[in-house]
């Protein structure tokens, strides 16, 4: 299976290289047979790389321990359903991942558009397989997921070896959250790649009209859903297994993936300007190039090792050829645009400064400024080094400080931004819309402050959550009421009638509303407690509200690893709440530890509780303990988020008008026909 | 609608909000204060573990992967000597400058505000004073390429409105009050 792998991944290299090659032919003579065949070939690469997919996860399940990827990853005793997750577990395995799920992308983008859009899919065909063939290069001739597992020999040849059993899994992998967090963040980055190719296509082909922008404001979309939902599972997996009672570490990696979500969502708001008003087209085709750009240098900043990270697994000699893509793509990009640059040409005008053009100007900036604030703090250890020859870390702190700021400017634009008319708000309406939000924010800012709040920030984010909570309940109720009025329907119905009408627009408002809740999460962390204790058994601690009584410890062998548990009953008040089981996992096969965080959570507080292990002085247990307010909203917020994105991808149900049969009394049968009676139907357009 | 209607009703709206509010306020009483960590692991947070197998703090070392989920044997050797750093009187300054010493400058959890370390704090700062300035003149370019509205002719001289326009202007106000 192992040969039929790198036969199929071959395969799908020639494939590419011929789509691509092809391709360009294709555009150049406009033959519709060539067209159609690099449209072909392109379907078969993604075909072929499902093929070598599927043949991978296949050596993994019949245990085919002559692979060396498979070696390094898995053993016989791993759970099938990790062995799911042992295909991205290492550098080789998750670019062949990479490159499955951009060609489910790419198919899907063939398929559905094969009929459509004929004067610029044939130039979409050809980045996607420019793409393509640089992830399949990097499949086939770097790293390589199908090598077989060989040792020096007595002639100093290699010996091709098969092993009893593999050195497993890293223990941090194997927890459910492993199985869908990676694919979510990567179907993100790899996402991304499909709106970057219809901009550069449209550029390229100087396709008229505004159709592309619709297709990668969608395509975006799709994408930015898949990476918000991947950076908050890995933020809950960081929480729920590292157990350092946190979620974001500011780490290079984590980094990598915060920076093309912040220009997408540039790209989301600005978006608009052009559809509404033609305006920003270069400013939205170069935020397009940038998130792609990013999600490669991301891509580079992971596997590079360029920066130190503790994403560590996948750090190799890789990273010249990701410099070498970038600059590819760069240059393409730049040479793209300074060639077609008057194809980009709008009239750019705004008829007032307080608008919600200018809105969207602000919100662009500071997103923009988060970007270049991570990415600078991100590289620049390493700008340092180079400049100055003296390494300068940049740490949690630094990241804090920076962006607390820039994030709560733009948790107030998330209020205001949609409260202001497209090209001029009045007095009148700026009055009619922020009086009550701000009364309400202010009010209870005030609330919070009285009740002995008094710390800067998150004071400051309380009360602007409130307020964008309010301006988002106020769009709802205003539009919802409308509808009440004309079909007596119940404020609830009305309400989902209402954003069923205008997805995006309602759809939006409920991220808006997500993140609203995110923030009131994150501001919760400026109340941290946490308490480290050695534990004998019968022994307590107090942390909030709680008391932790260690009653015991026990040892649970499983078949790939043994657990060493702690048995902790949680009391209030004196009276027991439940039980936790905290527990530090050793693994058989690599020595390697685990650790199983015990959370009882609530909507006010995670009890965060973590077996630190044996202390090196007594070896007794030690019991760290945290208490993190308002983390679940976190969670809740992106789950809000996330269906928020799906509501607005929703094509929008319309009142239409329609002619149907008009009902006609019993007693004139003969007169009965078609008659006009206007009736009101739902549609989905 | 009489003006006091019209305040009455978007008073409505303020009612489930405080509600809302309301309920949450026990969730908020919970956590009211801040905890302080104590002296040795705020200076810890100050400087780098330099195990070389983690990011954190020697403050905050947790160390994953470690058999002990706590601060590793540098972590704790570094909390050690800023222990007896802080029972001698030395400042917090003093402190870390120690360790600079030591390590150099890759031992700061944050880029130091002198030397080269001062231009990691002013890209965001410079973006963002920048970037308001362009946005700023951008907004007033744009303003300014806005044609003046033509001047309305007079009332008996008005020609009549053609239903093509009407549905052009239709259309724009539909675009407009969309989104």
């Amino acid at each position: 299976m192992d040969v039929f792998g790198s036969f199929a991944l071959i395969l799908a290299f020639i494939c590419a290289v011929y789509a691509f090659g092809g391709g360009i032919a294709a555009i150049l003579t406009r033959h519709p047979l060539l067209v159609k065949s690099t449209r072909q070939a392109g379907i078969a690469t993604c075909c072929l790389i499902f093929l070598a997919t599927f043949s991978l996860e296949y050596l993994f399940f019949s245990d085919n321990f002559s692979v060396a990827y498979v070696v390094a990853h898995s053993n016989r005793a791993l759970s099938t359903f990790y062995k799911i997750a042992a295909l991205w577990a290492g550098q080789e395995g998750s670019l062949l991942f990479w490159s499955f799920l951009l060609s489910i992308y790419v198919f899907s983008v063939l398929i559905a558009y094969r009929n459509k859009n004929g004067e610029l899919m044939p130039y979409v065909g050809v980045i996607l397989a420019g793409v393509q063939i640089f992830f399949l290069t990097l499949n086939n001739f770097v790293a390589s997921p199908f090598k077989a597992l060989a040792v020096p020999g007595a002639n100093g040849a290699m010996d091709l070896v098969a092993r009893a059993d593999g050195n497993g899994l890293t223990p941090l992998l194997q927890y459910p959250e492993m199985v869908i967090h990676p694919p979510n963040l990567y179907s993100g980055y790899t996402g991304f790649t499909i709106p970057f190719a219809f901009a550069l296509a449209a550029l390229l082909a100087r396709y008229p009209g505004e159709k592309w922008i619709h297709l990668t404001r969608k395509w975006t979309m799709i994408a930015w859903c898949f990476q918000t939902a991947g950076i908050l599972l890995g933020a809950h997996w960081a929480y729920a297994v590292l157990g350092w009672g946190g979620y974001w570490g500011w780490d290079p990696v984590e980094n990598a993936s915060l920076l093309p979500w912040l220009t997408g969502t540039a790209f989301l708001h600005s978006v608009m300007m052009q559809e509404k008003r033609g305006m920003m087209k270069v400013w939205n085709v170069w935020l397009v190039f940038s998130t792609f750009i990013l999600c490669i240098l991301g891509t580079f900043l992971t596997r590079s090792g360029v920066v130190s990270s503790v994403h560590a697994f996948a750090q190799s000699s890789i990273g010249s050829w990701f410099v070498g893509f970038l600059a590819v793509i760069f240059t393409v990009c730049l040479v793209a645009y300074l060639k077609n640059r008057d194809y980009l040409k709008s009239e750019n005008q705004l008829d007032a400064f307080v608008s919600r053009e200018s809105s969207f100007l602000f919100n662009n900036l500071i997103l923009l400024v988060s970007c270049i604030a991570v990415l600078s703090g991100t590289l620049f250890p390493v700008l340092s080094e180079w400049l100055s020859g003296s390494k300068i870390s940049v740490g949690a702190p630094f990241f804090n400080k920076v962006n607390i700021p820039i994030g709560l400017l733009l948790l107030f634009l998330t209020g205001v931004g949609p409260l202001l008319a497209w090209r001029k708000t009045s007095v009148e309406s700026l009055k009619r819309n922020f009086a009550w939000p701000l009364i309400i924010g202010v009010v209870g800012g005030s609330i919070i402050f009285a009740l002995g709040y008094r710390e800067f920030y998150s004071l400051i984010c309380f009360s602007l959550c409130i307020f964008v909570a309010a301006t988002i309940l106020m769009e709802f109720y205003r539009g919802a009421k409308v509808i009440r009025t004309r079909s007596d329907a119940s404020f609830l119905t009305s309400a989902i009638e209402l954003t069923m009408r205008n997805t995006r627009r309602y759809g939006g408002y409920i991220v808006h509303m997500g993140m609203v809740l995110v923030f009131i999460g994150l501001a919760g962390a400026a109340f941290n407690q946490n308490v480290q204790k050695e534990m004998p058994p019968g022994s307590s601690m107090q942390i909030g509200k709680y008391t932790l009584v260690m009653q015991n410890f026990d040892t649970k062998p499983e078949a790939n690893y043994t657990g060493y548990r702690l048995i902790v009953e949680v009391l209030v008040g004196g009276k027991p709440l439940m039980m936790l089981y905290p527990e530090k996992r050793v693994f058989d096969t690599n020595g390697e530890t685990g650790t199983m965080v015990a959370i009882y959570s609530t909507l006010r507080e995670d009890l965060y509780v973590v077996y630190a292990g044996q202390s090196p002085d007594t070896k007794l247990p030690v019991i760290h303990a945290y208490l993190n307010p308002l983390v679940k909203w976190i969670w809740f917020g992106g789950v809000i988020v996330v269906f928020g994105t799906l509501v607005a991808l929703m094509p929008n149900r319309r009142a239409v008008l329609v002619l149907s049969a008009a009902k006609q009394p019993a007693a004139e049968p003969l007169a009965r026909g078609l008659a006009p009676s206007a009736t009101y139907r739902e549609r989905h357009d | 609608m009489t003006k006091m209607q019209k305040i009455r009703r978007p008073g409505l709206l303020i009612l489930p909000v405080l509600l809302c509010f309301a309920s949450a306020l026990p969730i908020l009483s919970a956590f009211g204060e801040v905890q302080e960590a104590d002296h040795t692991h705020l200076v810890g947070m100050k400087v780098r573990c330099m195990c070389g197998g983690c990011n954190d703090s020697a403050g905050g070392c947790y160390h994953v992967g470690g058999a002990f989920s706590g601060p590793c044997d540098t972590a704790l050797g570094m909390l050690k000597k800023i222990d007896a750093r802080i029972a001698k009187g030395d400042s917090d300054d003093l402190i870390v400058q120690s360790f600079v010493q030591e390590y150099g400058q890759a031992v700061l959890t944050e880029p130091p505000h002198s030397g080269f370390g001062r231009v990691a704090w002013w890209i965001p700062a410079v973006a963002l004073i920048g970037g308001f300035a362009l946005v700023l003149g951008v907004i007033s370019k744009w303003r300014k390429r806005l044609s003046p509205e033509p001047a309305l002719a007079g009332a008996g001289n008005a020609r009549p409105v053609s239903a093509e326009l009407l549905e052009r202007a239709r259309k724009q106000a539909a675009s407009d009050t969309e989104d």
